[in-house]
């Protein structure tokens, strides 16, 4: 059982701690860019939280270009899908800046308080 | 035993349609006229047959498919499978059908972008048959971002002021879901260092009453109830079906969210079923979410005068009566689910074409706005009014089948104060279509004075369409919604359940011996769907009559309408991204307190 002793306590708190703040971050903003950097902290939670089960105490990165591949490693598939989570984060940024950036021309602000879809 | 030919069959529904929209993203500004829509068309019949055949060939066992012949080596799997069972078979190929019928309807919709809104559609598409088949919990993530990012872009595709910020109430909304997604995928994974389904349920069964995969499953699980639009994470569904070009909330509504409901069911039936905490999450969380969703949802869905809108929490309630439908046990229900999904999905679809066509001919979506309007398109009518009675009950087609074979597991269990929930549901989402049309296309139901004027901007969809294209796929879905197309429905749907289940997960390998489907069961309240069809009926004929109705009794149901309740449910929607989230927060508050007290209780 990977990643359940007492050491591992502190990455878990990390990741509730980032979750909460990034949380009552997007709960609270008034500007859609402050918005969008609070979703990328709650998203930091969850690439600590793979990292932190994938982590061997004592071992190294899953390279084994001059090592005997026998060489205890951190666990390569979840260092693989926190990559994959980086592209996702990107690509979903991306995407929320330039609709951010669209409302704006449309709308003059970027408040999500007065951005109410059909409401105006 | 499958033949091998069926066995190479087994990636292409994926495959096909990202290499057509890859290269329609290539070459598709130098393609001339309309030739992109006819190869999104092909494309996605190509999808239906391939599905077709793989459901044809599943009937004896699922096909087990290893990408690139990873397969398991004893206790290691490292490579990523998939599992097509005929029930998941048979949903891929609805949905690539409903793929198809829209790109029929679009055809030269999307004139001024050629052939990106086509890229999008075919990645969407490919997204949806991967999320449907896949048997690696990873991949089921990376197929839900895909679905969530492509479908994002779809919903802004107008850049208006309306589109985009139904678009940014979504993406922030389900983008919060993913992380949720993941962070079930890590815990998971911190129990069985594996992520295949099968490695997975292995795993967790020896790890019965442990609170981590309890934890897993609650945050996968609201996950996909945010994209599947459960009270109380429904918020964003109305914002962004409301917004996005009609072709594309065809597919929201028709596919995309009822999928995102059965992918709570593939995770659990594949892998979280042998915890029994979970097993009483799903017959008691999840089973009230979806009363509570269907009723709302109704309730909700009669208030609103956009019509676009009234289809979205339409979708809302019906999603609600699918998750009654997973939360009950044993293959009548999952039959029933499978049933519904199809024919809840063909109904809305034609719905939302039919809106698509008022927008295009009639140039507004506001339902007092359009009153006597829709005279002209009169077809687009009584196409209306048929989706209508099917939406609302009437005893007929797949939709029936499904609320049928739902109540009747119900029923088996004891628990037939459920269909108050599917009844009343039902009811007020028909009666709410049906008003829609006697004003409409027939002028009923005049309201003087402020009321007259709508609250959103001006909509219009490109006109420039010939009606009959698009009427014909609205025309198709219907004709197979009513039964034309699946002859002995419930017959399939409960052979396919029935193998679903009786699969062996934690063998992984193959069917343990012959799966017997259950026997139609007799329905246990024959008159229900009457009633049903009847209180729809009544509910429009009672919003359209209040000229003819005595003035104290239209005063007093106008007081009770714009009482605490229903005003609370309209100031509940306000629209605020932040508010949303408060509701998650909620609705997850809701699944701690309700695991905690089923881990107490095992």
């Amino acid at each position: 059982m990977r990643g359940r002793g007492a050491v591992s306590f502190v990455p878990w708190a990390t990741v509730a701690w980032l979750f909460a703040v990034g949380i009552y971050g997007v709960i609270t903003s008034r500007h859609y860019v402050h918005l969008i950097g609070c979703l990328t902290v709650i998203q930091s939670a969850t690439y600590i939280a793979l990292l932190s089960v994938g982590y061997r105490f004592g071992s190294v990165a899953p390279i084994f270009y001059t090592r005997p591949p026998s060489t205890p490693a951190v666990d390569p598939v979840l260092q693989a899908l926190v990559l994959t989570d980086i592209v996702v984060g990107a690509t979903v940024t991306a995407l929320l800046l330039a609709l951010t950036l669209q409302v704006h021309k449309k709308r003059g602000t970027v408040n999500p308080e007065r951005l109410r879809p059909m409401r105006q | 035993m499958i033949a091998p030919a069926t066995d190479v069959l087994a990636p292409l529904p994926v495959a096909v349609p990202l290499l057509v929209g890859t290269l329609l993203l290539l070459v598709g500004k130098v393609l001339p006229g309309r030739l992109p829509d006819a190869l999104a068309i092909l494309a996605a019949l190509a999808v239906v047959t391939i599905d077709a055949r793989l459901a044809a060939h599943t009937t004896g066992g699922p096909l087990v498919y290893w990408m690139g012949h990873w397969q398991p080596r004893g206790e290691v799997t490292l490579g990523i499978g998939l599992v097509i069972n005929e029930a998941e078979a048979i949903l891929a190929a609805f949905m690539a059908l409903l793929f198809a019928a829209t790109f029929i309807f679009a055809w030269g919709y999307f004139e001024d972008i050629r052939a990106l809104f086509h890229v999008l559609m075919l990645i969407f598409l490919a997204a949806m048959q991967g999320f449907c088949l896949t048997h690696d919990l990873f991949n089921l993530f990376v197929w839900f971002e895909v679905m969530s990012v492509t479908a994002f872009a779809l919903t802004a595709y107008r850049l208006e002021a309306d589109p985009l910020e139904g678009a940014l109430n979504f993406t922030v909304t389900n983008t919060i879901g993913s992380f949720l997604i993941l962070g079930g995928i890590a815990l998971a994974y911190s129990l069985a260092g594996l992520l295949d389904f099968g490695a997975l349920a292995r795993s967790l069964a020896q790890h019965a009453d442990d609170p981590v995969a309890v934890g897993a499953f609650c945050m996968i699980a609201a996950g996909l109830l945010i994209k599947g639009a459960a009270i109380p994470f429904h918020f964003w569904l109305a914002d962004a079906h409301a917004v996005a070009p009609s072709p594309v909330s065809v597919i929201f509504s028709g596919a995309m969210v009822p999928l995102a409901l059965f992918g709570l069911g593939k995770i659990y039936w594949d892998v979280f079923e042998t915890v029994p905490p979970v097993q009483l999450l799903m017959r008691t969380l999840v089973l009230g979410l979806g009363v509570t969703t269907a009723i709302v949802g109704g309730v909700a869905c009669l208030r609103q005068r956009h019509l676009k809108r009234l289809l979205a929490f339409s979708t809302i309630s019906h999603g609600g009566i699918l998750l009654i439908g997973l939360a009950l046990p044993g293959p009548v229900s999952l039959a029933g689910v499978l049933a519904y999904f199809i024919g809840h999905g063909l109904v809305k679809g034609a719905l939302f074409m039919v809106a698509g066509v008022l927008l295009a001919t009639a140039g507004g979506i506001d339902e007092l706005w359009l009153r006597g309007r829709g005279r002209p398109v009169w077809p687009a009518g009584v196409a209306m009014a048929v989706a209508g009675s099917l939406l609302g009950g009437a005893p007929l087609g797949l939709m029936d089948s499904g609320s049928r074979l739902i109540g009747a597991a119900a029923g088996a269990r004891g628990e037939d104060w459920i269909l108050i929930a599917v009844v009343l549901g039902t009811a007020c989402t028909g009666g709410a279509v049906l008003r829609g049309a006697g004003r409409i296309f027939l002028g009923l139901g005049e309201i003087a004075g402020e009321e007259a004027r709508g609250p959103s901007e001006d909509e219009s969809e490109k006109p420039a369409r010939p009606l009959w294209l698009m009427m014909l796929p609205v025309i198709v879905l219907l004709i197979i919604a009513i039964g034309a197309g699946l002859p002995h429905a419930d017959e399939t749907m409960l052979g396919a359940a029935a193998r679903f289940l009786a699969w062996d997960r934690i063998a992984s390998i193959g069917p343990i011996g012959p799966a017997t489907a259950a026997a139609v069961p007799a329905p246990s309240h024959p008159f229900v769907p009457w009633l049903t069809l009847g209180l729809a009926i009544l509910i429009a004929a009672h919003e359209l009559g209040h000229a003819w109705l005595p003035r104290s009794w239209s005063r007093t149901s106008r007081r009770v309408l714009s009482g605490p309740v229903f005003t609370a449910i309209d100031r509940a929607h306000d629209g605020v991204v932040g508010d949303y989230v408060v509701w998650i927060l909620i609705g997850l508050a809701l699944f701690s307190v309700s695991s905690a007290a089923a881990l107490h209780a095992g």
